[in-house]
């Protein structure tokens, strides 16, 4: 009888280490963000009840709508390319990128609706911490996006295979960081009250 | 085949959660049942995502605990801090 000896061991984390410091980096700046928008909230009461009111909560809806199947679409990118198919790979990408592109017209339109109206950062105390909360997690979409556009050209050119596809991964687990961000900051500032 | 539909009801369960935090902002329901449902959908989503969409779910438990300790310190902090603020 022969005895094996069997050890579990942990997975790594999927793509470029490097990555994941950045994440974790940007996890805290959000989390810090959303304690201080819930603190300041309780003594403001009144007025972020009343201002959430003013929020378009149908595009809300519609961009964690928009961020939830980009991201759909990135597992199915990586799933692809982990089987070699190069081609369905950079077409969920594309797909992605199409939701992503989707989330920052409505946010776009958002934005225009908002400052048509007079409002900015210095209206209030809510409103600020809208408008600083939501531009800041845009620019994080807005980067995902160039990230995910990079990993769809660099899998064209042949840079991906089954066997080698680090980088594809580490563009989705960036992009999993924007929609888990959202998922918070969706319900806390537009629904929450 | 089976983590293929695994992650379309993932996904499909997503929606349905956002789709009911849609409608208790749009019918004006408030609350502190209400907030624990929302929180806890978030919560819900949010692991879905570390777990199945990052594929988290094999790494190691120091990577595992420090994002769900980020989504569940998140998300009870904001619960606190809605029950001191009624």
């Amino acid at each position: 009888m022969t005895t094996t000896t069997q050890r579990n061991e942990p997975a790594l984390l999927p793509g470029d280490f490097a990555i994941w410091i950045f994440i974790f980096a940007e996890l805290l700046v959000f989390g810090v963000f959303f304690l201080i928008y819930a603190v300041v909230r309780i003594q403001n009461l009144e007025m972020f009840n009343h201002y959430q009111l003013t929020l378009n909560r149908e595009f809300g809806a519609a961009n964690t709508l928009l961020l939830i199947t980009a991201s759909y679409f990135v597992v199915r990118a990586v799933h692809a390319i982990r089987e070699g198919q190069v081609r369905n790979c950079q077409f969920w990408l594309y797909a992605a990128l199409g939701c992503g592109g989707g989330f920052l017209a409505l946010k776009s339109l958002e934005f225009h609706e908002k400052f048509s109206a007079g409002i900015g950062l210095g209206t209030n105390t809510f409103y600020m911490f809208y408008l600083s909360l939501t531009a800041f997690h845009f620019l994080h979409v807005i980067l995902g996006m160039i990230i995910l556009l990079a990993v769809a050209i660099k899998a064209r050119l042949g840079y991906y295979s089954a066997a080698e596809h680090t980088g594809v991964e580490t563009g989705a687990s960036y992009w999993h960081m924007v929609d888990l961000v959202w998922i918070i900051l969706f319900p806390l500032v537009y629904i929450i009250r | 085949m089976n983590r293929i539909f695994n992650i379309h009801a993932i996904w499909l369960i997503m929606l349905g959660l956002t789709l009911s935090t849609y409608a208790m902002g749009k019918f004006g329901l408030g609350g502190i049942g209400v907030v624990a449902f929302l929180l806890f959908t978030s919560i819900i989503k949010g692991s879905f995502i570390i777990h199945d969409f990052m594929e988290l779910r094999g790494v190691s438990l120091l990577w595992r605990a420090i994002m769900h300790g980020w989504l569940w310190i998140i998300c009870l902090t904001i619960f606190t801090t809605y029950v001191i603020g009624r």
